[in-house]
């Protein structure tokens, strides 16, 4: 658990460090909102658990399921990283924003998860999992069967796409496209250099393009 | 042999040591952890004011009164105060927040309404379970209480020890 | 201004694509993009992409998640005082344990001098820093329970009443 937590001190040194590390940072003003409800987690304040969870549930879900492409698994997977979350409370440190370490979490256990799965199945994942098909709004009148079929095949293609590429170029899109994620901040969650983050999306925004732009919109 | 000495006087040392934390920490195990505003009334003087020197001037000064008031407690008062707390704070979050919003309605209750409620409450958890829940299936729980009531008895009842 | 594909630097044109760019860099872009056809294509192609991730909703959340994550944090075991004492132990040998034990009373020493080098003492004794909102969301949940305890002893517990 401590690999996916932020790196804690001894017992009894960490409290120290760490309330000087908040003292210095909140002194300044960029104490990160949610990793001051983390910190009062640590305190024993479990409705700020539950105001973080509010929070970050459904963004933590999609971007799971967006790299695993299953829905059962990518909840299964949330709750580990929430479990994870609420675990390490006590040693928790604001030593990066919140959402980064939360989404640094996520991204370990879904890789994790793919390359265990990468040898038990391949394409066949993504046909199984076309009960996770959402509901899709089309404006406020019922869909037609053919608008249907249409948002079907699009939706497909664009799995497939995002599926193919490595797991951390897409890791890169996903975050960069659905959490908005800086440059900077991607390159704490995946652990690399920011010009490493640029490089990735640049690949596999080439790739997507090469593979989804002749869709037209609907 | 020296190296066997120095090794021997080493393991000696550390035995010491592990033997003094275990010590120290089965002492302080005796102990219940304590709660946010006894480790408030623990930090230095200006560690406190430079906390409260954190919020608006209203807000702190309120503060310093309230925890005045529950430093003036009575011992065996304030020793019942915090062993509810104890168990309220082991709750689930969720089930914390549960509480909380019982406690908040029962709060809005008729002044009438309160101590009835409260001694029903108590009545409750000093039941066998399957009694507790029988009665609280009656037709005269259901007719005593309001629907809110029932709600505020049940969740209490369920969450709250004493 | 520079082609963006010349000057290897598309990450403007795909911030373009997405609307993120800043507006005057935009109106700059823009100005490159009627003389560029390279560009416009690149343009073109990744608004197409946006598009179609846009169009990629995600499943709704099953509403029992928060249930089934409780019931988890509930069924889980809470770090223990023996499991905090061992950690560090495990799995050196009591020789290398002293040295270690050392490094953690330097880094206590250390960090104490960190946070408050001119005043120690009292820090020392629980070296824990509790912040304002905490001790005030506290004093809620005390004042809380202290009115629910003392509902029947004639004390209101009516919000106005304090």
């Amino acid at each position: 658990m401590h690999a996916d937590a932020q790196p804690c001190m001894e017992p009894g040194v960490e409290t120290h460090m760490g309330a000087a590390a908040i003292a210095a940072v909140a002194a300044i003003g960029m104490l990160d909102y949610d990793a001051e409800l983390m910190l009062r987690v640590k305190d024993g304040d479990g409705a700020c658990f539950g105001v973080l969870l509010e929070k970050h549930r459904a963004s933590v879900i999609h971007f799971i399921y967006r790299l695993v492409q299953e829905q059962a698994v990518a909840e299964e997977l949330a709750q580990e990283v929430f479990l994870r979350v609420y675990r390490s409370r006590s040693s928790y440190e604001a030593t990066a924003k919140f959402k980064t370490w939360l989404f640094r979490i996520a991204s370990h256990l879904a890789l994790n998860w793919l390359r265990d799965e990468k040898h038990e199945r391949g394409q066949e994942r993504l046909d199984d999992a076309s009960a996770d098909l959402p509901v899709r709004q089309v404006s406020d009148r019922r869909p037609t069967v053919e608008q249907e079929l249409v948002y079907a095949v699009r939706l497909r293609e664009v799995r497939l796409a995002v599926a193919a590429l490595p797991e951390k170029q897409r890791t890169a899109v996903l975050l960069h496209k659905y959490e908005e994620m800086p440059y900077a901040q991607i390159a704490k969650v995946l652990e690399c250099s920011e010009s490493a983050v640029k490089s990735l999306l640049y690949r596999a925004y080439e790739t997507l393009r090469a593979r989804l732009a002749h869709m037209e919109s609907t | 042999m020296p190296g066997d000495l120095g090794r021997s006087r080493l393991l000696r040392a550390s035995c010491a040591v592990l033997l003094a934390i275990l010590l120290a920490t089965a002492v302080a195990a005796q102990q219940p952890p304590a709660n946010p505003i006894d480790r408030w009334n623990r930090m230095s003087p200006e560690e406190r004011e430079r906390e409260l020197a954190k919020l608006p001037p209203g807000r702190a000064r309120q503060i310093r009164q309230r925890i005045a008031r529950y430093n003036q407690m009575r011992p065996e008062e304030q020793k019942a105060l915090r062993d509810r707390y104890d168990t309220f704070s082991h709750l689930p979050p969720d089930k914390q927040q549960i509480v909380r919003d019982r406690l908040r309605e029962f709060r809005r209750l008729p002044q009438a309404r309160q101590p009835v409620v409260h001694r029903e409450v108590v009545r409750l958890r000093s039941l066998p379970e399957a009694q507790r829940q029988a009665s609280m299936n009656g037709d005269e729980f259901h007719s005593q209480f309001s629907p809110q009531e029932q709600q505020i008895i049940r969740d209490l009842t369920a969450y709250m020890a004493n | 201004m520079n082609c963006p594909i010349q000057s290897r630097d598309p990450e403007k044109l795909v911030a373009y694509a997405a609307g993120a760019l800043d507006p005057e860099s935009a109106r700059a872009l823009e100005q490159h993009l009627m003389g560029c056809a390279d560009c416009r294509s690149m343009v073109a192609d990744q608004a197409a992409v946006w598009q179609a991730l846009n169009a990629w909703e995600a499943p709704p959340v099953s509403p029992d998640f928060d249930e089934r994550l409780y019931r988890r944090i509930e069924q889980g075991v809470p770090f223990s005082w023996w499991e905090r004492l061992t950690r560090p132990f495990r799995p050196m040998s009591l020789r290398q344990a002293l040295p270690l034990t050392a490094s953690a009373g330097v880094l206590l020493v250390a960090g104490l001098l960190l946070y408050h080098p001119d005043y120690i003492a009292p820090a020392a004794r629980s070296g824990e820093i509790v912040r304002a909102n905490q001790v005030e969301r506290t004093l809620d949940d005390l004042d809380l329970l202290r009115q629910f305890g003392t509902a029947d002893s004639g004390e209101s517990a009516h919000p106005d009443a304090r």
